[in-house]
């Protein structure tokens, strides 16, 4: 398949599911349930904890506890709004990733929809369109998670710097990195399973399974620890107290983990019956 | 020289034991408008899914305008309406449409241009805006054929077109692809053999995985004719055997077969007699019968499955 049609292809892909998020019912459904979720965390969570970030006994305390971890760097974002979004985001976006990522083919190959598409474009441009079209509803939605956290934080201080919105880019691209391989994830199994639910559960067992096989396995060679370096995920304990652009050098890990994960997802809807 | 659309070679496919397509072997030629039939779970959607390349074979080749199905040069050249397969009922069947056309190369314009042309063509043009979840059954059927229709598709492969339709829409379907068969191959699969009969002019039959082809407008020295008598109480009281001696007793009649409701098949020798038909109408008025139906030929019906059932009723 030529570069210029698979690329075109990706990019009509990614238009119909920012089509999905902003003109239809559910995907409307969708904005309206991550509003209401943020309200509550940034209302409840982020702006009173901020005020407690800002006080100097504190800091001192964090610092004194978890210098050694670094986790005193996190005092170092320009806002500490900012600093509450990245933890908060870093655990628990990755989460919701798979939920909701879950849909990306099972429903169209159940539906038979795929039979209708596949008949105008490759299985790889099918795969990385919907793959890319996820990233870009997630890229909206942490963008918009971001702005409200930015206004938050600017109605607090009576004003917004350049370095918080810098900070702001530089954690919508962190994330959207995280994200990659839980959403690739989510591709394989929506390649494989015939629904969105099975997709969804499938995955959590998997990295329950393979987690507990990892833990049984270093329990009992303790030299195979360096594994759990390459679960999906396992760079965003060191992504925590990180700061700066040159921060994106964790980026190495899962971007490969994406690529693997798509190359088998391809693997499996080109072998699938449709 | 003939230039096929569609070459099959050996092919083979099982469902575990079960070995649905057996060897088969055929060729459609450009502008051929082919009928397959075959009775329930004889492989024709399997046959169209490999076809589609929805699913790969076990074993043997196919080649449809010269390349593997699922290739990228097929893209917009081979267009299908796959049994059973609906759009996404999230978007307006304009939308998906023209996303198809997009996809197929079209411009955004070109595609929104193209989608309403064969929304069109299955009168659904008003319902452009209408999502897919709110048409009705025959609504949705229409716009999934009307997906096979964009852009100028070479071969177009119907998987049971009218299956679900009402009498008005099956015929306004069959007469949109009876126009259309001008431009394209068509390969249609269907239980209603009185559509296929009136609409194609070669006969693919599955049976048992294998493949019988048949040409439903042969070139025979033995020329057929359907009758069907009426009766009631204005026609005359019909004895069978004494219909069928009476005309065996025609010139040129080689074979005469009587069915249920007074209905015969007719086999004889044009050769021999010109106005064969006149004399067979000279003849029901000597006898006062009243004919219903008279029709030249066999149905596909009886030229497929009156063998079967002889066979039947033999063993």
């Amino acid at each position: 398949m030529s570069m210029m049609l698979l690329l075109r292809q990706i990019v009509l892909f990614s238009q119909v599911e920012l089509s999905r998020l902003w003109l239809t019912r559910r995907g409307l459904m969708t904005l309206a349930a991550t509003a209401v979720v943020w309200f509550f965390l940034l209302r409840y969570a982020i702006a009173p904890a901020s005020d407690i970030l800002q006080e100097p006994n504190f800091q001192k305390s964090l610092t004194a506890a978890f210098g050694m971890l670094g986790l005193h760097q996190l005092l170092n974002w320009p806002a500490p709004e900012l600093t509450l979004y990245w933890m908060l985001s870093l655990i628990l976006l990755p989460i919701l990733c798979l939920a909701f990522t879950a849909n990306q083919l099972s429903g169209d190959a159940a539906r038979g929809t795929l039979r209708f598409i596949s008949l105008r474009s490759s299985r790889t441009a099918i795969v990385l369109g919907r793959f890319c079209g996820q990233l870009a509803v997630q890229l909206c939605l942490i963008l918009l998670s971001l702005a409200a956290t930015l206004i938050i934080s600017t109605v607090r201080q009576g004003s917004i710097s350049w370095q918080a919105i810098e900070a702001a880019l530089l954690i919508s691209c962190h994330l959207l990195i995280v994200l990659m391989p839980f959403t690739a994830l989510m591709t394989v199994f929506s390649a494989w399973a015939r629904s969105s639910r099975l997709a969804l559960s499938l995955a959590i067992v998997s990295l329950g399974v393979v987690f507990g096989l990892l833990s049984w396995l270093i329990y009992h060679q303790p030299d195979m620890a360096f594994l759990l370096k390459y679960m999906p995920g396992a760079q965003i304990w060191q992504l925590i107290p990180a700061q700066g652009w040159q921060s994106l050098q964790l980026a190495a890990l899962p971007l490969a983990q994406t690529a693997v994960f798509l190359l088998i997802a391809q693997q499996i809807l080109s072998r699938r019956a449709l | 020289m003939n230039n096929p659309i569609i070459k099959v070679t050996q092919l083979v496919k099982s469902y575990g034991r079960h070995k649905v397509l057996n060897n088969i072997s055929f060729e459609i030629n450009k502008g051929e408008t082919v009928a397959l039939i075959g009775q329930n779970g004889a492989g024709k959607t399997t046959l169209f899914s490999l076809l589609c390349g929805y699913l790969k074979a076990d074993s043997g080749s196919m080649q449809l305008l010269g390349e593997q199905p699922g290739s990228q040069a097929l893209f917009g050249k081979v267009a299908a309406l796959p049994q059973d397969a609906q759009l996404d009922p999230a978007f307006s069947i304009g939308q998906q449409l023209s996303f198809y056309g997009q996809l197929q190369g079209l411009t955004g314009r070109e595609a929104r241009a193209e989608t309403e042309r064969v929304l069109a063509l299955v009168d659904l043009a008003a319902h452009y805006h209408t999502k897919a979840g709110a048409l009705s059954h025959g609504m949705r059927k229409r716009a999934c054929m009307a997906q096979a229709f964009i852009g100028s598709p070479a071969l177009i492969l119907l998987d049971e077109p009218t299956a679900g339709l009402d009498p008005a829409n099956a015929l306004h379907i069959r007469e949109l692809i009876s126009d259309l068969s001008q431009h394209a191959s068509f390969l249609i699969s269907s239980h209603n053999i009185f559509e296929l009969e009136r609409l194609c002019n070669k006969v693919l039959y599955l049976q048992d995985g294998q493949l019988q082809q048949h040409n439903a407008q042969p070139n025979e020295s033995i020329a057929h004719l359907s009758l069907q008598l009426a009766t009631g109480k204005e026609a005359a009281a019909i004895n069978s055997d004494e219909v069928c001696q009476q005309l065996r007793q025609l010139a040129g009649v080689k074979e005469v077969s009587a069915g249920r409701n007074h209905e015969y098949q007719l086999s004889y020798q044009p050769q021999v007699v010109d106005d064969f038909d006149i004399r067979l109408l000279q003849c029901l008025a000597a006898n006062g019968w009243q004919y219903k139906q008279l029709s030249k030929g066999k149905t596909l019906e009886q030229q497929l499955f009156a063998r079967k059932q002889a066979a039947t009723v033999l063993s």
